[in-house]
């Protein structure tokens, strides 16, 4: 099987605190991985290192066949990776739109010419983008296509998750990096938007995910695989039953057994 | 070689002077995460009260001892400074916490400009140099044809001892914890029983009162004050603390010294374009900047205040 | 009520139409005002109208006819400005201030592209109006065309920009305002002790040279005198209506958008494949291009520069304009500019006093009302959707 993601004792150090610790992790095309652990285990470093937000202090990514440890986000992003923010990253008073099309730009002409002087092209390129920007939308929820040009600031938590996964999705990712989509949400809400999202057409081709996520009745329910992170190490994967099984698992999460 | 010793006599004292008023402006950083630019106008204000003071006192008390003098000056410089220092935190510095640190700049900017104009409109004849007395002693002992001035020598030792004890007061007493505190973590210093309204006042009179040293020491030293003083003051001294890292005493102190070590180099190299000696001065900032994004004393790893 | 009062605006071009004539019947009236206390009344009058419209909800029909016809207000507007050039037409001193207020809103537009836009830093706008001042007056010798001295202006500022780019980008925050804020002070100590520059005095800068007509020389038909001025308020008013729509036309597009990213978070714009440091450069060099043009054409205007014009204070009056009107919205410039520079010259009692009020006024803006008179809207690419 041939990894999209492949990652090798990667480590990442602040200071004194080791957040990765050599770390193996491989995703496999078409993959749903739930990485899970408690707080402070890495996987949010994780996340950070390899979409280029940090540089490792050790290790490899290889992402499709190509090393891209050390480049930057923009570059690791126009290879074709997203993600979403633990704490919602939206531009508050940006319109619902303008935060989609932010998670577009590496396919936008950002031309002095086009943008500026040629008006008339430019119109036809900002319908194109936004009949996209209302299609992804629709798909998620029909109501919020009908408000496309209000501030994010308006919406409710569950659509600005919305809006952030359309941002996330716009630019046609390889590999989609969900960090957190429960947070702030009911289980019904988080229910709903991971269906929404498992529902979602990708012009046929299959969307590998890496999903961090507390509630473990979600990563049930949507992960292929699961991994569990604890210190910055990865303590075990496998299928949902297997790793909750795990007895280093129950360890981790709940203390050492007296 | 008397020329270098002069050339380090002046350096030494403007060193001080910036010193003085980069410990205000990284103090008020290490506490509240601001830069309060009107800090150069309340030196400048701290000069004129000093003067206020010793017009009024010539005029009600015309026989008084030199030394009461220079310590009336300076309790008025001092008092008037430390309150108006209060005042600006608890109404401008206070209801901007939260909004953008563009936005408290840019209102203590605007507030400087307000009291320089201030001074220049409403004190008598404010819009001209004024000669500021010479209270301390003229002593002076000669070394060939170095001139050592008694008087710089105590503006020198004094402004010392003032950041010593700013140092020791922060560093050593209960207050100085509390302020440490505030800086490192002002929720979690609240949370531990921490006034941390108490302790922004506190720290604002605390830098305010070092700038009106600074501010009474420019006068003595220049025999000469101006409303416009605060503005070059202000950025020097923002210069000097941001050289040597926000937040962090010595290296504010350390880039006072640096800053008054680039203008009197600049002078000393190129005696031809001594005018040019502040170019050169903010030139070199700039290319530090450049180099040390972040000051020498990176401030990330330094510890705050 | 507030319903009722919103619908007094018509909504199609006659609203539009109507507004200007408002506009311009209130304008002349204030420029032709000489008497102190008549000032003073109609100050308090148009601080009052203001007020009522702001309270009334009148603001918000006003702002929907005017968003819903741009072009027509665009023409308007326009040609309430050359309405009050021919009324003032041998007027000088009024003609100075139109032209004045046109070069200042081009400056304070270019500032907005750095600071509203893309949230770049510039505390030295004023250096960068010098350098194309300067650009102006040293062209004097060298037989070029004295038009050329505008993009000239523009070019010499925006490649001296360039030498702040490294430090700017690689600093942020309060590291970043300390870098332009020295330059600042830099530039203005540079000319007061540059022999090259004048020094202190300044240089006398020859005035424009348009298809053979003298930009010095005032002008008469028949009985009627036309003052120079009205020739340069021509230029400036071409030159603001290009710069206008090339700002507004560079915020409703994904520049404007690459930009606004940046300056809500960098983290995120980096992770969706946005070039911070290209934008930033970008807004950078266009504002102070802009600011270059129009110093440039200030120099001409005024037939002499010093390097008072241009300290730290101008910088922050700049700034001023661009936070009174509301940081992020071209149209805030406008009345903002009108009002910084119009009253303190109409009611002279305050001119002494004008940067005390200036700098009280902005500060009472910053703490009780951050977003501006006009604050910034949200982004309609093409006009507002219905």
């Amino acid at each position: 099987m041939t990894h999209l993601l492949s990652c090798s004792s990667l480590t990442m150090r602040f200071g004194g605190l080791t957040a990765l610790d050599s770390l193996d992790m491989e995703v496999g095309e078409g993959e749903i991985l739930g990485l899970v652990g408690p707080n402070g285990s890495g996987k949010t470093t994780f996340f950070n290192v390899v979409t280029g937000i940090y540089r490792p202090d050790g290790g490899r990514v290889v992402f499709a066949g190509e090393d891209v440890t050390g480049m930057s986000a923009q570059d690791i992003c126009r290879r074709g990776i997203a993600r979403t923010f633990q704490r919602s990253r939206l531009c508050l008073d940006l319109t619902v739109l303008d935060n989609i099309m932010i998670g577009n730009h590496k396919n936008l002409n950002t031309g002095f010419v086009h943008n500026v002087l040629r008006r008339r092209a430019f119109r036809t390129d900002y319908e194109a983008g936004l009949e996209r920007a209302r299609a992804l939308l629709r798909a998620l929820n029909p109501l919020l296509a009908g408000r496309v040009h209000r501030p994010v600031s308006e919406l409710n938590m569950i659509d600005r998750r919305r809006v952030e996964v359309c941002r996330a999705l716009i630019g046609s990712p390889r590999l989609l990096f969900l960090d957190e989509p429960s947070a702030g949400m009911t289980h019904e809400e988080t229910r709903r938007l991971m269906d929404e999202v498992l529902h979602m057409d990708m012009g046929g081709q299959p969307l590998t995910m890496v999903l961090i996520e507390h509630e473990m009745e979600v990563v049930r329910r949507v992960s292929t695989r699961c991994a569990v992170l604890n210190f910055g190490r990865k303590l075990c994967e496998g299928d949902y039953e297997s790793v909750t099984a795990d007895p280093q698992v129950r360890e981790a999460y709940l203390g050492a057994e007296l | 070689m008397e020329l270098f010793l002069q050339f380090c006599i002046n350096g030494l004292m403007l060193g001080m002077m910036y010193a003085l008023v980069a410990v205000g402006f990284t103090l008020f950083f290490g506490v509240l995460d601001v830069i309060v630019f009107s800090h150069g106008d309340t030196v400048m204000l701290a000069s004129f009260t000093g003067l206020g003071m010793y017009r009024l006192l010539e005029f009600f008390h015309p026989g008084l001892g030199a030394g009461w003098v220079v310590f009336w000056v300076l309790a008025a410089a001092v008092a008037v400074v430390a309150v108006l220092g209060m005042l600006t935190a608890r109404f401008i510095i206070m209801p901007l916490r939260g909004a953008p640190a563009l936005n408290t700049l840019l209102a203590t900017m605007m507030f400087g400009t307000a009291l320089r104009e201030a001074v220049r409109l409403f004190f008598p004849d404010g819009s001209n140099p004024k000669p500021f007395p010479r209270l301390l002693p003229d002593w002076s002992a000669q070394f060939g044809t170095l001139n050592l001035r008694f008087d710089n020598l105590v503006l020198f030792l004094t402004g010392a001892l003032i950041i010593v004890l700013v140092h020791l007061l922060i560093t050593r007493t209960k207050l100085g914890m509390a302020v440490r505190a505030s800086a490192q973590d002002a929720e979690a210093a609240q949370l531990m029983g921490v006034n941390f309204r108490l302790i922004v006042l506190v720290t604002f009179a605390l830098g305010s009162a070092a700038a009106a040293f600074a501010g009474v020491m420019n006068g003595l030293y220049y025999n000469e004050i101006n409303f416009n003083l605060g503005l070059m003051l202000g950025a020097i001294g923002f210069s000097a603390a941001v050289i040597g890292g926000l937040g962090n005493i010595y290296g504010a102190i350390c880039g006072g010294f640096i800053f008054a070590f680039l203008q009197t180099a600049g002078v000393a190299a190129m005696p031809f374009a001594s005018a040019y000696k502040d170019v050169f001065a903010f030139g070199v900032v700039i290319v530090m900047m450049a180099l040390r994004p972040t000051g020498l004393i990176a401030e990330q790893s330094s510890r705050r205040v | 009520m507030r319903r009722r009062s919103r619908d007094l605006v018509p909504p199609g071009p006659a609203g539009c139409i109507l507004l200007a004539l408002c506009l311009l019947g209130w304008s002349v009236l204030f420029l032709k005002a000489e008497e102190q206390s008549h000032i003073l009344v109609y100050m308090i009058t148009s601080g009052m109208m203001v007020l009522v419209a702001a309270l009334s909800g009148l603001h918000a029909g006003i702002s929907a006819t005017v968003q819903d016809n741009e072009l027509t207000w665009d023409i308007c507007l326009i040609l309430v400005m050359l309405a009050l050039l021919l009324i003032f037409c041998d007027d000088h001193y009024t003609l100075f201030l139109l032209g004045t207020i046109m070069i200042y809103a081009v400056t304070v537009l270019g500032l907005n592209v750095q600071l509203g836009c893309a949230g770049v830093i510039n505390f030295s706008a004023a250096s960068f109006f010098g350098i194309g001042g300067y650009t102006a007056a040293l062209l004097s010798g060298s037989g070029l065309p004295p038009l050329l001295a505008l993009p000239l202006g523009g070019a010499a500022a925006a490649l001296t920009g360039c030498v702040l780019l490294l430090p700017m980008l690689r600093t942020s925050g309060h590291y970043a305002a300390l870098v332009t804020m020295a330059f600042a002070l830099l530039f203005r100590v540079f000319l007061e002790v540059s022999e090259w520059f004048g020094g202190p005095q300044g240089l006398p800068v020859p005035p424009l040279n348009l298809f053979g007509t003298d930009f010095s020389k005032d002008a008469h038909f028949g009985n009627l005198d036309v003052s120079f001025y009205v020739k340069y308020d021509a230029v400036c008013l071409v030159l603001l209506c290009l710069v206008f729509s090339f700002v507004r036309r560079l915020e409703r597009s994904w520049i404007g958008l690459a930009m606004d990213a940046v300056r809500s978070d960098e983290t995120a714009s980096a992770c969706f494949g946005i070039n911070i440091a290209r934008w930033k450069i970008f807004a950078f060099t266009t504002g102070n291009l802009l600011a270059g043009v129009a110093g440039a054409l200030y120099a001409m205007m005024l037939g002499y520069i010093s390097p008072a014009n241009f300290a730290f204070a101008d910088s922050l009056l700049f700034l001023s304009i661009l936070l009174l009107g509301g940081l992020g919205n071209s149209w805030g410039v406008i009345p903002a500019t009108i009002f910084v520079v119009v009253v303190p010259e109409k009611f002279q009692v305050i001119q002494e006093y004008r940067y005390f009020i200036y700098s009280a006024l902005v500060l009472f803006m910053i703490v009780f009302r951050p977003a501006g008179l006009l604050p910034r809207t949200s982004r309609h690419y093409f006009g507002r959707p219905a």
